[in-house]
C-alpha cells in the first residue's frame, strides 16, 4: 500500500468530508427544483381531471333538456332588457313632461295620506254625527276638523310631502293644494278640481306611450310562462338524474355501514338500502318529452313576441322631452334588430337540440376556454368560462403597464444618467422601497383612499363621461396599484439594463455634440432597448400575478367588459384570474369540478407566466450583451 | 482646401491661417477633486492651425486630462474644476459662462482610444453628428457620408455594405470609421487620444496616413504613447511630465536636440 499522498480524514458512509459538503450544496439546489416540479405535476394533475368531469356535466345539462332551456332563457332574459329599458324611459319622460302635474298628484296623495293618518279620530266623530244628523254635533265636529286642518296645513313641511321638488317654482299651485286641503272632507272624500285635471292631463299626455308600453309588456307574456314551466321540468329531471347516478355509491354505504350494526338499526339500514333502485341507465328519453312537446309552442311563443315586441316599439313616442328616454329608446331601437337576429340563432339551435346527440370532448374544452361565462353556486347550473377572468386580467395588466412603464423607465434613465450622485443615493432607494409595501396594505389603501378620490376626481367637468367612475373599486383603481407595484421591477431592471450600455457611447455621442437628452434616445435607450423590453415583461409577469391587491380593489364582478364603452370600460369592475382563485378556492368541496375548475384556472396563469418569464430571459440571452 | 488657412465650412467663427494659434492655453491648473490637488499645474502653450501637435510623457502625465480639457469632455466628472488660468480656443474662452460644451464640441472632434462606434449602421454612424444637429435631409446626409468616408479612406471598403451594423468590422475599420463620424461633421479641431493604442501595426500606419491627410482640412491634436508615431505624424510635441509642460516645441527638435534634461531621459527610453 502506498503510504504518501493517501486521503487524510475519516469518512462517513463511504464519502469523505469533501462530498458531503458538495453533496449539502447540491442539495440545497436540488429541493428547490423538485420541489417546482412537484408542484407543476400536481398542478397538472387536478386540472387536467377537469376536462373529462366537465364533459360529462354538459352531457347531463344537454340530456335533462337544460341546455334546451337555457336557450329559451337567453331570449327571455333578453327581452325582459327591453321591458326594463321601456320602463324606465317612460318614467323619465312621464317625469319631464309632466313635472308639475305630477308634483300635484304626489302632493296631494301625500297630504292625505297626512290627513288620513292624523285625523282618523275625527273623521269618524264626523261620520257618525252625520249618521245621527245631530245638527249641533255634526256643526262641531266638522268645525273641530276645520281646526286640525288649518293646523295641518300650517305645520305640514313642503319638503317631506314634495319629496322630488317637483313644485318647485309652482309657489301659488301649493298655496292652492294647501287651500283645497283645508277644506276636504273625509266622508266625501272628494278630489279638487285642479288635482282631478292634473291626473287626466297627464293620462292622455302619457296614452300613446302607455299604449306601447302595454304592448311590449304583454309580449313576452308566452315566453315567460314557458320558460319557469320548461325550468321546473328540467331541474327536476337534472335532480333525479344525479340522484339516480349515486343511488348505487349510497347503496354501498348504507350496506357497508349496516355489517357494524347490531339489532334493530342492523334492520332498519337494511331495509332502507333495499328501497334504493339502481337503474342502469336513466330514462332521458322519456322524462324529456315534454320538451319535445313543448317545442312548437316556444316556437310559436317567440313569433308572436317578435310581432308584438315590433309593434309596441313602433309606438314609442319619436317626440320626447326627456333627454335620457331619448337615449333609451334609441337603444331600444338600434337593440332590436340585433337581439332578433339573435333571437332566431337561438330559437334555431334550441329547435336543433337533441336530448341524445354527444357533446364532443373538443366543444367541451372550447366552452372553457372561450366561454364568456363564469357562474356557480347557481340554482340552474355552473358554468365555467376564462374568458372574463382573462380579459379582466388583461385589462388591468394593460392599465397597469401604462403607467408603470414609463414611469420607471423614465425614472431609470434620470438616475442612470442624469441625476447627481446625491440624487442617485435618495431616488433608487426610495422606488426600491416600494418593494418593501405589503400588498394587502397597498390594496386597504386602494379601498378607503384611492378609490373614494379617484371617483370624486373623475367627476370633474373635463372629464368625458366615458370615463366617469361609477363603481368606486374597478380595473382602473386596481390597475394603478399595480402599476405602483410593477415600478420597483421595471425600475431596477430597466436601470441594469442602461448601466451595461458602454461609457465609450455616451462619450462619443456627446463628443459630436449631442446633448444629454439626445444621447440617450438616440444611443442609449437603443442600444440597452433589450434590457428594457425584459424588464417590462418582467414587470407583466409581476402584475400578472399579483393576488391581494387585485382581490381587493377591482371590484370582483365577474363578466366579460362591456366593449362598446371603448376606454370606459376601464372604469368597469371586474375579476381576474388571481382573485377568482383566492375568493373561491375556499369555499369549494375537495375534488368537484368547480375545484378542478380553479385549478385549471391556476395551471393557464401558471403558464403565462411561465412564458412571459421564459421570453424575457430569451431576449437578455440573445440580445442582452450590447 | 488651399495652403494659406484652414477655412472651416461649419463654423461661423473667423478662418484662422496656418500656423497662427487655434489653442491658447494659459497657466491653466486642473483639478479633478474641486481644487484639492491639481492635475495638471500651470500649463501654457499654443497650437498653431493646421499643424499637427503631439502630447507625449509617460502614463499619468496628465497629457490625456489636458486634451479633454479642450472639447470640455471633463465636464462628465462633476467634481472636475479648471483652477487657474484659461484655453481659448478661435479667440473664445472656453469656460466662459456663456459657453455651451455642446456648441463647442460641434467644432472640436474626438476619437477615442478604444474605437466606440455605435451599435448602429454604418452609415448611421456617420450620419449620427449631422443628425443630433436636426439635419435629416437624405441627400445631404448621403453626401456627408461619402466624403467623410473617402475623407477618411474608409469608403472602398465599405461602400455596398454602409446598412450594415458598424460592429462587423474590423478593429482598424471601426477606428477609422470614428474618424469618419467625427470629421463628418466638419469641426475645425480634431483631438485624438491615442488613437492607434488598440489597434495592430497595419492598422495603425493606415491610421497614420491617415493623420497625415486629414492635417489638410484640420488642426489635430494627438496624444501618443508612441514615440515614433509622434516623430511620424506630428509637427510640434508637447512634453508632461506630472502634470506640468516640461517642453514644447518643433518634433525634431524635442527628439533630436531637447533642451531640457528630462525631456531627453525621456525620448531616448531612459524612464517611462
Amino acid at each position: 500500500m502506498a503510504k504518501h499522498f493517501q486521503r487524510q480524514g475519516r469518512r462517513i458512509l463511504g464519502l469523505d468530508k469533501q462530498s458531503w459538503i458538495k453533496g449539502f450544496f447540491g442539495g440545497n439546489a436540488g429541493i428547490s427544483i423538485v420541489v417546482l416540479f412537484l408542484i407543476c405535476f400536481f398542478l397538472m394533475l387536478e386540472a387536467f381531471r377537469f376536462f373529462p368531469s366537465h364533459h360529462e356535466g354538459l352531457q347531463v345539462y344537454r340530456k335533462s333538456g337544460q341546455e334546451y332551456v337555457g336557450h329559451l332563457m337567453e331570449q327571455a332574459d333578453g327581452y325582459q332588457e327591453f321591458v326594463s329599458f321601456t320602463n324606465q324611459a317612460y318614467f323619465a319622460e312621464y317625469d319631464a313632461r309632466y313635472t308639475k302635474e305630477r308634483g300635484i298628484k304626489d302632493s296631494w296623495d301625500a297630504l292625505l295620506g297626512e290627513i288620513e293618518d292624523e285625523g282618523e279620530d275625527l273623521a269618524e266623530v264626523l261620520e257618525d254625527a252625520r249618521d245621527e244628523e245631530d245638527e249641533a254635533a255634526i256643526a262641531e265636529a266638522e268645525g273641530a276638523y276645520r281646526t286640525f286642518l288649518k293646523d295641518l296645513t300650517a305645520s305640514v313641511s313642503r319638503q317631506s310631502i314634495d319629496s322630488f321638488g317637483r313644485l318647485e317654482g309652482h309657489d301659488d299651485t301649493w298655496e292652492k293644494l294647501l287651500l283645497a286641503a283645508q277644506t276636504y272632507d273625509p266622508v266625501e272624500e272628494e278630489t279638487p278640481d285642479f288635482v282631478a285635471e292634473a291626473i287626466q292631463v297627464q293620462k292622455e299626455g302619457m296614452h300613446s306611450f302607455t299604449e306601447a308600453k302595454g304592448e311590449i309588456a304583454a309580449a313576452g307574456t308566452e315566453l315567460k310562462d314557458l320558460r319557469s314551466k320548461l325550468v321546473a321540468i328540467t331541474a327536476k329531471i337534472a335532480e333525479d338524474a344525479e340522484a339516480g347516478q349515486s343511488a348505487r355509491a349510497r347503496k354501498e354505504a348504507l350496506l357497508a355501514g349496516a355489517t357494524k350494526m347490531e339489532g334493530e338499526d342492523k334492520a332498519a339500514a337494511l331495509e332502507e338500502a333495499e328501497k334504493i333502485v339502481i337503474q342502469d341507465e336513466f330514462p332521458f328519453g322519456e322524462r324529456v318529452q315534454p320538451l319535445e312537446e313543448a317545442k312548437e309552442a316556444h316556437r310559436q311563443a317567440v313569433a308572436k313576441m317578435r310581432t308584438k315586441l315590433a309593434v309596441g316599439i313602433a309606438k314609442l313616442p319619436a317626440q320626447l322631452e326627456s333627454d335620457k328616454a331619448a337615449q333609451l329608446i334609441a337603444q331600444i331601437k338600434n337593440g332590436q334588430e340585433r337581439f332578433l337576429d339573435n333571437v332566431d340563432r337561438s330559437l334555431e339551435k334550441a329547435q336543433d337540440w337533441e336530448f341524445d346527440k354527444d357533446v364532443g370532448f373538443f366543444e367541451s374544452v372550447a366552452k372553457f376556454f372561450f366561454g364568456r361565462d363564469w357562474i356557480t353556486n347557481s340554482s340552474w347550473t355552473n358554468v365555467y368560462g376564462l374568458l372574463p377572468l382573462l380579459t379582466g386580467s388583461v385589462v388591468i395588466s394593460c392599465i397597469a403597464l401604462f403607467f408603470a412603464v414609463p414611469l420607471s423607465i423614465g425614472a431609470a434613465i434620470y438616475v442612470n444618467r442624469l441625476a447627481t450622485l446625491r440624487e442617485q443615493n435618495l431616488i433608487k432607494p426610495s422606488i426600491e422601497m416600494i418593494q418593501a409595501i405589503p400588498s394587502i396594505v397597498l390594496g386597504f389603501f386602494g379601498i378607503m383612499v384611492l378609490g373614494q378620490h379617484l371617483q370624486d376626481w373623475s367627476q370633474a367637468a373635463w372629464v368625458p363621461e366615458f370615463l366617469q367612475i361609477k363603481d368606486r373599486l374597478n380595473a382602473f383603481n386596481a390597475g394603478l396599484l399595480l402599476a405602483l407595484m410593477a415600478v420597483p421591477t421595471i425600475f431596477t431592471l430597466c436601470e441594469d439594463a442602461l448601466n451595461n450600455v458602454p461609457r465609450a457611447y455616451t462619450e462619443a455621442s456627446l463628443a459630436l455634440g449631442a446633448s444629454k437628452l439626445q444621447t440617450v434616445t438616440r444611443v442609449i435607450v437603443p442600444t440597452a432597448i433589450s434590457g428594457i423590453l425584459a424588464a417590462v415583461l418582467l414587470g407583466l409577469g409581476r402584475v400578472i400575478g399579483e393576488t391581494m391587491v387585485v382581490l381587493l380593489v377591482a371590484g370582483n364582478r365577474i363578466s366579460m367588459p362591456d366593449w362598446g364603452q371603448g376606454l370606459g370600460l376601464m372604469m368597469q369592475p371586474t375579476h381576474t384570474m388571481t382573485g377568482i382563485i383566492a375568493q373561491e378556492m375556499p369555499e369549494v368541496g375537495e375534488g368537484t369540478l368547480h375545484y378542478r375548475a380553479l385549478f385549471l384556472v391556476g395551471l393557464v396563469l401558471f403558464s403565462i407566466s411561465l412564458s412571459i418569464n421564459i421570453t424575457a430571459q430569451r431576449i437578455i440571452k440573445r440580445l442582452g450583451n450590447v | 482646401m488651399n495652403d494659406s488657412s484652414v477655412t472651416l465650412d461649419s463654423a461661423d467663427a473667423p478662418a484662422i491661417a496656418v500656423n497662427e494659434p487655434i489653442i491658447s492655453i494659459d497657466d491653466l491648473s486642473f483639478s479633478y477633486d474641486l481644487g484639492k490637488t491639481n492635475t495638471l499645474r500651470n500649463i501654457s502653450l499654443e497650437i498653431p492651425a493646421g499643424k499637427v501637435t503631439a502630447f507625449i510623457g509617460p502614463s499619468g502625465c496628465g497629457k490625456s486630462t489636458l486634451l479633454r480639457c479642450l472639447n470640455r469632455m471633463n465636464d462628465l466628472v462633476d467634481t472636475a474644476k479648471v483652477t487657474t488660468g484659461k484655453i481659448s480656443i478661435l479667440g473664445q474662452d472656453i469656460n466662459a459662462p456663456d459657453v455651451e460644451a455642446i456648441e463647442l464640441r460641434k467644432h472640436i472632434g474626438m476619437v477615442f482610444q478604444k474605437y466606440n462606434p455605435f451599435p448602429k449602421s454604418i452609415y448611421e454612424n456617420v450620419a449620427y453628428g449631422l443628425r443630433v444637429q436636426g439635419i435629416n435631409s437624405k441627400s445631404v446626409l448621403d453626401q456627408a457620408v461619402e466624403e467623410s468616408l473617402q475623407k477618411s479612406a474608409l469608403w472602398s471598403e465599405v461602400k455596398d455594405r454602409l446598412n450594415t451594423s458598424a460592429l462587423g468590422l474590423s478593429g482598424g475599420q471601426q477606428q477609422r470609421l470614428c474618424i469618419a463620424r467625427t470629421i463628418a461633421v466638419k469641426p475645425q479641431i480634431v483631438l485624438m487620444d491615442e488613437p492607434c493604442s488598440a489597434l495592430d501595426p497595419i492598422a495603425t500606419a493606415r491610421i497614420e496616413e491617415l493623420i497625415a491627410e486629414l492635417q489638410q482640412d484640420f488642426t489635430i491634436v494627438i496624444v501618443t504613447h508612441n514615440m515614433q508615431q509622434a516623430t511620424r505624424v506630428s509637427d510640434r510635441t508637447a512634453f508632461f511630465y506630472l502634470g506640468e509642460l516640461i517642453e514644447y516645441d518643433e518634433t525634431s527638435t524635442i527628439f533630436g536636440n531637447p533642451k531640457v534634461k528630462q525631456t531627453e531621459d525621456y525620448v531616448s527610453g531612459r524612464f517611462g
